[in-house]
């Protein structure tokens, strides 16, 4: 018993002497007590912390890193991105020296290839605030191979089982200017051409498929000269990623062939575009029109490699990347796009179009069309990401990633 | 031996119960009822022990206390922390950082009040201030003449052009400049914004609306500014023209920009809105749950400063080395109002996350077909400068920051309810003043944004000043007569209630509790005689008061004043609100 109870009052007695201590030591004002606290806190201090996600990102930031390192205005630069459509992604460094001429130049140089071995080499001088902002002036030298590029006949009647690929390398020097007054562009440009087809990609294929009178071009190259002369009315806004306003578009081309006097022609093209808005701009109805004349001079032909096609991402989107070929095409798209929020779009798009070899075929009678939906994902300046089903056509589904807006 | 338990139980009710239970399980697993003699014995000595300790008592001496000293140790070692933009939204948006819990603001006095401290100095909720001292805001004097003052660096962060000047002293300013396309309109909402959060309490750095002459603008040799390429070079008169290039040019041939006072002492980055800086002894209590924190909620919503987030403060380290603090700064007010610094605010601005995933879904499901009904608002176009800013489709509880903010999602109605209380007190005189202070040009412009913000002010005061028991400044006279305050009546955003409910109770300050049976009355006006005999015996007394109103049920639940007798008088020493459940006065 005796034993039992010392056991048992040791702690209780400890407790008494506890509790008397921290009578004692109880705070007897509020600002003690807070002042505890604090004094406390300043025995245990640490440095804040950062994660590696929020350190990536403030570098990210403040470095302007994804600025300089993708799109820099001076310097060495990786030139991401895809060098033409049907190239697949392609990588190369990108060199860009901006203040030239007192200020007013910039050049800019790139080398690119991609997977699928398409290449491309481009370098230029721009002026591009002249006269106050109002005129661009642009030189620039390419030289590229496109050694896959489909082909699947000419017209609108060609057939998908016929597709076979050739090859385009070619050099261009040329220069553009564009005088902006207003809402007006002006712009005029004047380039060499040095296209060379390799029809033996796939060797035989091509010329067991078609004959060389349904490739003109196929067999010999000229060297072109070619003129532009155009004029546009651009009330879009915004500008990046429109919700209204139009974009009107005529656009004059002449191909003068330097060599054989077999493939000079003209071309015309009308571009309309009409944004329609609704629901305070966030439903927008987006029109897109385009028209292509191309008319070869008297006993010359257009040649195929140059002829306006139909079909992939940004035209007929449920077809093939230049699945419809000919001197003539005509195509119409409109879409519905509703914004889901701020930053990403839904679009619901229908797209019609077709080629033809006579102008007087250019009618809205047996288009070929299809149906989608999609999402954008971008800001007022512009869309990064376009991502897209097309369906209803009699190419089958496709689906579309793009990093540009569709027009 | 059951019974022994509940003997115990209620001998030593005031002591926590869970540690109660333990003892009593320790003892009662040990010693079975042949022990109970030696039981009482010890039981005897604890209870002994208990009774001689002395717990905290409900009221200090000092309660309530005015300031908190939070310069009392040395902060000298916090470090700087750089913020980003594109962390802070991500973590606040899908993270949600911060403690979620609806418990009473942790740093406000025992009256409810926020102490001033290096967050928060009251103003004009403790005081009257003049509309010249409003408007006045933090500047301590008049615009600078900052004409011949050397640029001495480029603007190195934000989105809007400027660069940096300093005085013949060396102070450091910030030259911000306002968009062609909207002259006036960021630097008329800083200037506003400015005031207006300086009259509640915040600190906030010096500004001011200044025309910029480019003839005077000079280049100090040692200017630097930092290319497109991040390295640092010598700053040349080019690059202040393309700074210019991208500003509003007046009629007059001058830019219209913010100037701004860099404040003092040495910049620790900025605070976040939820948890403590580890590095700063002073900081004790998490942010989220800081009464002036919840409640900047209210102003936010006030002003739609949509842009309110731990990026847009500012932590500055100040004093001498060893007894170092730091000064917490709310600052950029150039995206409050109509104004989203560059471009006119966003539609969405103040009525959704940049990120809100329901209305997002319910517009992709329905392809459009749900229009959110902020989308349908227009806005009065009369005046660049003013940019998009309205107030009758503005709603209060339904308003939002550019993402979630923690503080914000804690604010309580008794939060909400201290912070409406402040902007109450700006009457349209001083808003209308306060708007002047920004200078604009064009016609319309003052009128539209003063107008914008009386009526935004009266949907803010009568949201946020009837979710509680609006009762406020009681006082007990010596002979007894208690009066008080309807908040919301004096606001004239309620009607009169129909009775008060007055409970009347001595108090025990050792216990935290009242003490013998109260006495209940009920009277029609806020003035109360007390019981006789109550006041004569007592050294603590607590008031409960409910309100009757047919129109606010919330009122039912009852304020609590504690007063304390001290030198004859009665000192009010504790105001505890209760918050009546089902109050919706957020919607995170």
């Amino acid at each position: 018993m005796r034993r039992s109870f010392f056991i048992v009052s040791l702690p209780a007695l400890t407790l008494a002497l506890f509790s008397s201590v921290a009578e004692a030591q109880e705070p007897q004002t509020r600002a003690e007590e807070k002042r505890r606290e604090r004094e406390e806190k300043s025995r245990a201090l640490t440095p804040p912390k950062q994660g590696g996600l929020e350190k990536a990102l403030k570098d990210l930031e403040s470095g302007r890193l994804f600025e300089r390192i993708l799109n820099p205005a001076e310097g060495l630069y990786p030139k991401i991105g895809h060098i033409t459509t049907g190239s697949g992604f392609s990588l190369g460094p990108g060199y860009r020296h901006a203040g030239l001429f007192g200020g007013q130049a910039t050049f800019s140089t790139f080398a690119a290839a991609s997977f699928t071995q398409y290449w491309a080499i481009d370098a230029r001088l721009q002026f591009p605030q002249l006269a106050a902002g109002r005129v661009f002036l642009d030189v620039h030298a390419q030289r590229y191979d496109f050694p896959d590029e489909d082909f699947f006949g000419l017209g609108p009647d060609s057939v998908r089982q016929n597709f076979v690929e050739y090859g385009l390398t070619n050099t261009v020097i040329g220069a553009s200017a564009a005088f902006r007054p207003r809402r007006l562009v002006f712009n005029a440009a004047l380039e060499y051409l040095d296209p060379k087809i390799n029809a033996q990609t796939e060797p035989g294929r091509v010329f067991s498929i078609f004959t060389p009178d349904q490739m003109p071009g196929a067999l010999v190259q000229p060297d072109f000269l070619r003129y532009e002369g155009g004029v546009e009315f651009n009330t879009r806004t915004p500008r990046g990623n429109p919700r209204r306003g139009g974009r009107y578009a005529v656009n004059v081309e002449r191909f003068e062939d330097l060599d054989m006097d077999q493939f000079a022609f003209n071309r015309v093209e009308l571009d309309l575009q009409q944004y329609v808005p609704f629901v305070h701009d966030r439903r927008v109805l987006a029109l897109h029109g385009l028209v292509s004349f191309s008319d070869a001079d008297a006993g010359a032909e257009v040649p195929f490699y140059l002829q306006r096609t139909l079909g992939g991402p940004d035209d007929l989107r449920g077809f093939r990347i230049f699945r419809f070929r000919d001197k003539h095409a005509l195509l119409l798209q409109g879409e519905y796009r509703w914004e889901i929020f701020t930053a990403v779009d839904g679009a619901i798009f229908y797209d019609a179009g077709k080629v033809a070899s006579r102008a007087e075929d250019i009618n809205f009678e047996d288009l070929e069309h299809n149906y989608g939906i999609g999402f954008r994902f971008g800001t007022i300046n512009g869309t990064f990401l376009r991502i897209e089903g097309a369906f209803g056509s009699r190419d089958g589904k496709h689906f579309i990633l793009r990093f540009h807006n569709v027009f | 031996m059951q019974d022994a338990k509940c003997k115990m139980q209620k001998a030593v009710g005031w002591m926590p119960s869970p540690f109660l239970h333990f003892e009593f399980c320790i003892l009662n697993y040990r010693f079975t009822y042949r022990h109970s003699k030696t039981l009482w014995c010890v039981f005897a000595l604890i209870t002994l022990a208990a009774t001689g300790r002395s717990a905290s008592p409900a009221y200090f001496p000092d309660d309530p206390i005015q300031a908190d000293d939070d310069k009392a140790f040395d902060a000298g070692k916090a470090v700087e922390i750089e913020g980003s933009n594109a962390y802070d939204f991500t973590e606040h948006t899908f993270i949600k950082p911060g403690e979620r819990r609806d418990i009473r603001a942790l740093n406000v006095n025992t009256i409810d009040e926020v102490p001033d401290s290096m967050w928060f100095t009251n103003r004009i909720g403790r005081r009257d201030m003049s509309i010249d001292e409003i408007v006045r805001g933090p500047n301590t004097g008049p615009t600078p003449s900052f004409e011949d003052w050397p640029v001495v660096q480029g603007k190195s962060t934000g989105i809007t052009p400027g660069y940096r000047i300093v005085d013949p002293t060396g102070r450091l300013y910030q030259v911000k400049l306002d968009p062609p396309s909207n002259p006036e309109m960021p630097s008329g909402a800083e200037v506003i914004g400015a005031a207006i959060y300086h009259a509640v309490g915040y600190h906030i750095v010096q500004g001011w609306a200044v025309d910029v002459d480019p003839a005077r603008i000079t280049i100090d040799p040692k200017a630097t500014t930092v290319d497109m390429r991040g390295r640092k070079r010598q700053m040349s008169r080019d690059d202040v023209d393309a700074i210019l290039s991208r500003g509003a040019r007046l009629p007059n041939g001058k830019y219209r920009a913010t100037l701004s006072r860099f404040a003092d002492g040495k910049p620790l980055g900025y605070f976040k809105y939820y948890g403590t800086r580890p590095d700063d002894p002073n900081d004790i209590h998490p942010h989220e749950h800081r009464r002036e924190l919840r409640g900047s909620r209210v102003f936010a919503a006030w002003v739609n400063h949509d842009d309110s987030r731990g990026i847009n403060s500012l932590d500055m380290l100040e004093g001498e080395p060893g007894r170092q603090y730091i000064r917490h700064y709310i600052f950029d007010f150039g995206s409050i109002m109509g104004s989203g610094s560059t471009m006119p605010q966003a539609q969405r601005a103040g009525n959704e996350y940049i990120l809100e995933w329901k209305p997002a879904l319910k517009t992709l499901a329905t392809f459009g077909g749900y229009v959110r009904p902020w989308i349908l608002v227009d806005y009065w176009e009369g005046a660049k400068s003013v940019g998009r800013f309205e107030g009758d489709f503005f709603d209060p509880v339904e308003w939002r920051p550019e993402y979630p903010n923690p503080a914000f999602d804690n604010m309580r109605p008794d939060d909400a309810f201290w912070a409406a209380r402040l902007v109450s007190k700006f009457s349209n005189e001083a808003i209308r003043a306060i708007v002047g202070k920004a200078q604009y040009s064009e016609a319309g412009a003052a009128e539209h944004i003063a107008t914008t913000l009386i009526k935004r002010r009266d949907k803010v005061v009568r949201t946020w000043l009837t979710g509680v028991n609006p009762l406020v400044d009681p006082r007990l006279e010596a002979d007894g007569t208690l009066t008080f305050e309807n908040a919301a009546v004096t606001a004239g955003v309620a009607s009169a209630p129909s009775s008060y409910v007055v409970t009347w109770s001595a108090f025990d300050n050792a216990t935290g509790t009242p003490s013998g049976q109260g006495q209940e009355m009920t009277v029609q006006q806020p003035r109360a005689a007390a019981p006789s005999g109550l006041l004569s015996n007592a050294s603590f007394v607590r008031i409960a008061v409910k309100t009757a109103h047919a129109d606010y049920p919330a009122w039912n639940a009852p304020v609590s004043f504690t007063f304390r007798k001290a030198d004859n008088r009665w000192q009010i020493v504790g105001l505890d609100r209760t918050v009546a459940a089902g109050v919706q006065v957020n919607r995170p």
